[in-house]
């Protein structure tokens, strides 16, 4: 059982593409065709519009907030081919960033775990997928992995930072050595898993089990298993759940979660990744959780309409 | 089965597509078209206009004021109820206090204490019930008065439930005790006869009252026979003419046999003993005692066990389970734990009390599955049961994990590997860390789940909004107690992050030294050292004072440590020591050499005292690192900076004026 508890009129002029909370649930950053990004203060079932950001000169896909550590930070990308990175200083928010160097929609942001500074991964339409790394100073440096995937890339997820091996406490001021990954989905219809080694990137993994393009990608939050879980969505209708039972990230298998009538545009975890949330063309979000016995299993659907809720059942299995 | 579904409601039922996003604890929803993004490839068929055109693109009118709106969804959750607060709060010290026993006793036979535990659960639920109906009769508000009286009846239910389960798990009474337990519990559950009794005892005569004889059956299908018995006499007495029947009836409840909770009789002597009184009763009815007075007979009926008389009287038990428990009353009450299941569900030869009771007319709730897995001795089964029927994890999370110290529950492995004990703990606590004080609870529910407590606990507890410094302070000091320490780092550089926007420099300082981040420590120390430059004075005296050991964090923490010294030393006049101090943060290369400058004509004054401070080898020091500071800069540098020319000519004389002082003086012998 859901409840609306709150209702914020954003005022956009057109089609919203993506709403976000930030960590604490006190902010909501919205993007939308109408070029804009706005910021509202969402507590106690309030919306006071904190900030409306322009700056893009296209459709805004996505926005992206930062661990709050380091201040209040936004990322959005665009149509237009830009990233722009907005930070909250002396109470208003400005640009502080803008990155041109994609040909083409830039699709996805997603930021890397604070753990490894403050990293952005940007997916384009152009194949190429940049990494932002702030260096200090208002200073930014860009990596860019092109023709990551033919055609474009659609999204980009961070895999949870964990340390490897040895849990004894760094000395203060020393950085453990983390073993930094993240998964992409492309118009090529794979999903990639890419590492850091050296100070270069470079492509760990080429995840085949999808026949169209693939959406959206999310790595699942860690809950101290060795294991690691991605979850991908695609044209093609389908949702992968892709498990990893080693450290080392050799063996993947694909588990198909469901197969819906239509595409699938969006995946979900929620913070201790034991539900997906899933986002399909056919007008609907739907929950899932893995039952006792490995089995994902649709625990409730959330759809839109006029009202009137209909009784609690069981949850049906999935249909393979 | 149906895939339970949640209606947004108010949202536009258009062909929109709905974007989702999980917050901490709500989850956003919003309308969208997802055709649009991403590659200019769409199933739907919209092409991907340039910017300028996204608003008019053909059919269905997508833009428009409806599709701006974000909804922020939130699973219900009973936390949300203030009434309930008492029942969270309470319930959080029984259960910490039975953790903690169970590690004091481990192995130790336990169960009087159990049941304890149990009867406290219980308490807390009904002292929350009357709360809560405290609550209905008083409001005036017909929504909150309905909204009460259903939490009243939920909770009722749940008390209900607990009972049974104390009775047939916890406790798990043995053949005897068993049947007076669920008496107790019929008598103190099931339909409300005190009203009656209360109106029937009340009036003037209350052999004449209509009630009468409801009330009497009712003390009957309870096994209240010393009560049934008192009202009888009333009507014995207004009716001499039937003395004898009366005598008989009362001397027949007297006497009938029940299971005692001591050690005084065998089963076996009990049911002899019942078996015994059976047939006399049984002489009596067919002898036609009370044929002259059909209620009469319909009691003795009851107590013959005769299903048809006792069901004839449904209107007064109401449920089924009290059904069950007059059955058993009077046709087998040494029945054993494992025989209940006979008497609760259809079997071959039998229909269950269920199916008797209702005449299979309707459909059993959910109340009455959880009730019946109970009397099945179906463990699991209770629980799922009440998961799905429950909105609240309260119940089937601390009703779990009572069982599960009873030993009770097999592991049951989830995916996860943790059993189900563990998996509703955690669900429940999680629950709890969306609210604002309740969290709090929640980290000690995570303290006792040793698979998953910890990282769930970590997760969650970095989304608590660090509103004020108290409460930062209290996250922290649960952190540091549980040696989190990467969560520990993350909120005291989200706390200094937010205090150096404010410009609390002080406090943005001694959060990152409790982060032990060097870099920012770093950060603020030049901010510090920048405020310093342009007011001439520092901020935070107290605290740069007093940095001790801590100051080695960073080198710039170190410097403004230092250089504050300086400038105290300076203030007590102890010049010397001042001079030494300002001159070696120059040379170990404690100062950076943007400040030397400063650094420098910080000497100045020291240089012009009266009496000699600098020593000769000093000055030559000072000298060199004046000429370090200068040699870089080219001719034009030089001319461009007239201020920084002057200095730097003031403080050549000044060097060399001291110089010449300090060499006559330590060249001078003494006395001479």
């Amino acid at each position: 059982q859901v409840s609306v508890i709150n209702t914020v009129d954003t005022s956009h002029e057109d089609m919203i593409h993506d709403a976000q909370m930030d960590y604490y649930g006190t902010r909501l950053a919205t993007c939308s065709s109408d070029r804009s990004v706005k910021i509202f203060d969402v507590r106690n079932g309030g919306q006071i519009l904190i900030a409306d950001l322009r700056g893009h000169e296209g459709p805004v896909w996505q926005v992206a907030w930062a661990h709050p550590m380091y201040g209040n930070i936004l990322a959005s990308c665009s149509y237009d081919r830009k990233v722009i990175v907005w930070k909250e200083e002396n109470g208003t928010w400005e640009k502080t960033y803008e990155y041109t160097g994609h040909d083409s929609s830039v699709n996805s942001v997603c930021w890397a775990p604070h753990d490894y500074g403050l990293i952005l991964a940007c997916g384009s339409s152009d194949g190429a997928i940049s990494l932002l790394s702030y260096t200090g100073d208002g200073q930014w440096e860009v990596k860019k992995l092109s023709n990551a995937h033919t055609i474009g890339c659609n999204a980009v997820s961070w895999a949870p930072a964990v340390v490897p091996g040895s849990l004894i406490e760094p000395p203060s001021g020393q950085k453990p050595n983390y073993i930094k990954r993240f998964a992409s989905g492309g118009c090529d219809n794979l999903v990639k898993i890419w590492k850091e080694e050296d100070g270069q990137w470079k492509e760990e993994q080429k995840l085949e089990a999808h026949s169209d393009w693939v959406r959206d990608v999310a790595w699942a939050p860690s809950i101290g298993l060795p294991t690691s879980t991605i979850a991908s969505c695609s044209q093609d209708g389908r949702v992968f759940i892709w498990t990893c039972d080693d450290a080392s990230g050799n063996s993947w298998s694909p588990k198909l979660l469901h197969k819906f009538n239509d595409v699938v545009w969006h995946v979900s975890w929620s913070i201790t990744a034991n539900i997906l949330a899933v986002s399909g063309g056919d007008n609907k979000v739907t929950l899932w959780k893995e039952s006792v016995d490995g089995l994902w299993a649709c625990i409730s659907d959330v759809n839109k309409g006029q009202g009137g809720v209909s009784a609690v059942t069981e949850g049906q299995q999935n249909e393979q | 089965a149906a895939v339970p579904s949640q209606v947004v409601p108010g949202a536009d039922p258009s062909v929109r597509q709905l974007c989702f996003c999980w917050g901490p604890a709500e989850m956003l929803v919003c309308e969208t078209l997802f055709g649009r993004r991403g590659g200019s490839r769409s199933r739907s068929r919209r092409p991907l206009l340039p910017a300028a055109l996204s608003r008019c693109v053909a059919g269905t009118g997508e833009a428009g004021p409806s599709s701006s709106r974000v909804f922020v969804v939130r699973k219900d959750q009973d936390i949300y109820i203030q009434t309930l607060r008492k029942l969270f709060n309470e319930s959080h010290g029984i259960f910490l206090g039975l953790q903690r026993s169970e590690e004091e006793l481990a192995g130790k036979p336990r169960k009087a204490q159990l049941v304890q535990v149990s009867k406290n659960y219980r308490s807390v639920i009904r002292a929350c019930m009357e709360d809560m109906h405290q609550a209905a009769i008083s409001t005036r508000e017909p929504a909150l008065q309905s909204q009460y009286s259903t939490q009243v009846s939920i909770l009722s239910a749940m008390e209900l439930i607990w009972n049974l389960c104390e009775i047939l798990f916890v406790e798990a009474a043995a053949a005897g005790p068993l049947l007076l337990r669920l008496l107790d519990w019929v008598r103190l559950h099931v339909c409300d006869v005190d009203n009656m009794v209360r109106e029937v005892l009340s009036s003037e005569q209350p052999s004449k009252h209509e009630l009468f004889w409801n009330v009497v059956d009712i003390f009957v299908l309870q096994g209240r026979m010393d009560e049934a018995r008192h009202l009888l006499s009333k009507e014995a007495t207004a009716h001499p003419s039937s003395g004898n029947m009366y005598k008989i009836l009362d001397d027949l409840m007297k006497k009938m046999p029940v299971p005692s909770l001591g050690n005084t009789q065998t089963l076996t002597e009990m049911e002899l003993k019942w078996q015994h009184w059976h047939e006399e009763c049984q002489r009596y009815l067919q002898d036609g005692t009370f044929a002259s007075d059909p209620r009469m007979e319909s009691i003795c009926k009851i107590l013959l066990g005769d299903e048809d008389a006792i069901l004839e009287k449904k209107e007064l038990m109401t449920t089924w389970y009290h059904f069950l428990v007059t059955r058993l009353l009077y046709s087998h009450p040494t029945v054993k734990p494992m025989e209940l299941r006979f008497y609760a569900q259809a079997g071959n030869t039998r229909i269950s009390s269920l199916d008797l009771f209702q005449g299979g007319e309707s459909s059993p709730e959910p109340l009455d599955t959880i009730l019946m897995a109970a009397f099945e001795f179906e463990i699991h089964q209770v629980i799922k049961e009440c998961s799905i029927a429950l909105s609240n994890w309260w119940f089937v999370a601390h009703l779990t994990d009572l069982l599960d110290h009873c030993k009770l529950l097999q592991s049951h492995n989830l995916y996860f590997g943790s059993n189900m004990r563990e998996f509703l703990l955690l669900e429940y606590a999680s629950g709890l860390f969306s609210h604002h004080s309740l969290w709090q609870l929640g980290v000690d529910y995570f303290d006792h789940c040793p698979e998953y407590g910890r990282v769930y606990l970590e997760l969650h507890i970095e989304r608590i909004p660090l509103n004020t410094e108290q409460k930062a302070l209290k996250v922290l000091r649960i952190c540091e107690q549980r040696q989190m320490h990467e969560q520990v780092r993350s909120i005291c550089k989200i706390m200094a992050m937010k205090a150096l926007r404010n410009n609390r420099l002080g406090s943005a300082l001694s959060w990152s030294i409790r982060a032990k981040d060097a870099a920012f420590a770093t950060l603020i120390s030049d901010r510090f050292l920048k405020d310093y430059c342009e007011r001439g004075s520092f901020s935070d005296l107290d605290l740069i004072d007093n940095l001790g050991p801590s100051m080695l964090l960073s080198d710039r923490l170190t410097f403004l440590g230092k250089y504050r010294e300086f400038h105290r030393l300076y203030g007590e006049q102890r010049f010397k020591e001042a001079a030494q101090l300002l001159l070696m943060l120059m040379t170990a290369h404690i100062a950076p050499c943007s400040f030397w400058m400063t650094l420098l004509t910080d000497a100045l004054p020291l240089l012009e005292q009266k009496e000699v401070i600098f020593s000769a080898e000093q000055t030559y020091e000072l000298m060199g690192c004046l000429e370090d500071l200068t040699v870089g800069k080219s001719e034009k540098q030089k001319f461009q900076d007239d201020n920084e020319t002057t200095k730097v000519e003031m403080l050549r004389l000044a060097l060399a004026r001291n110089l010449a002082r300090v060499i006559v003086k330590e060249g001078t012998l003494e006395g001479s």
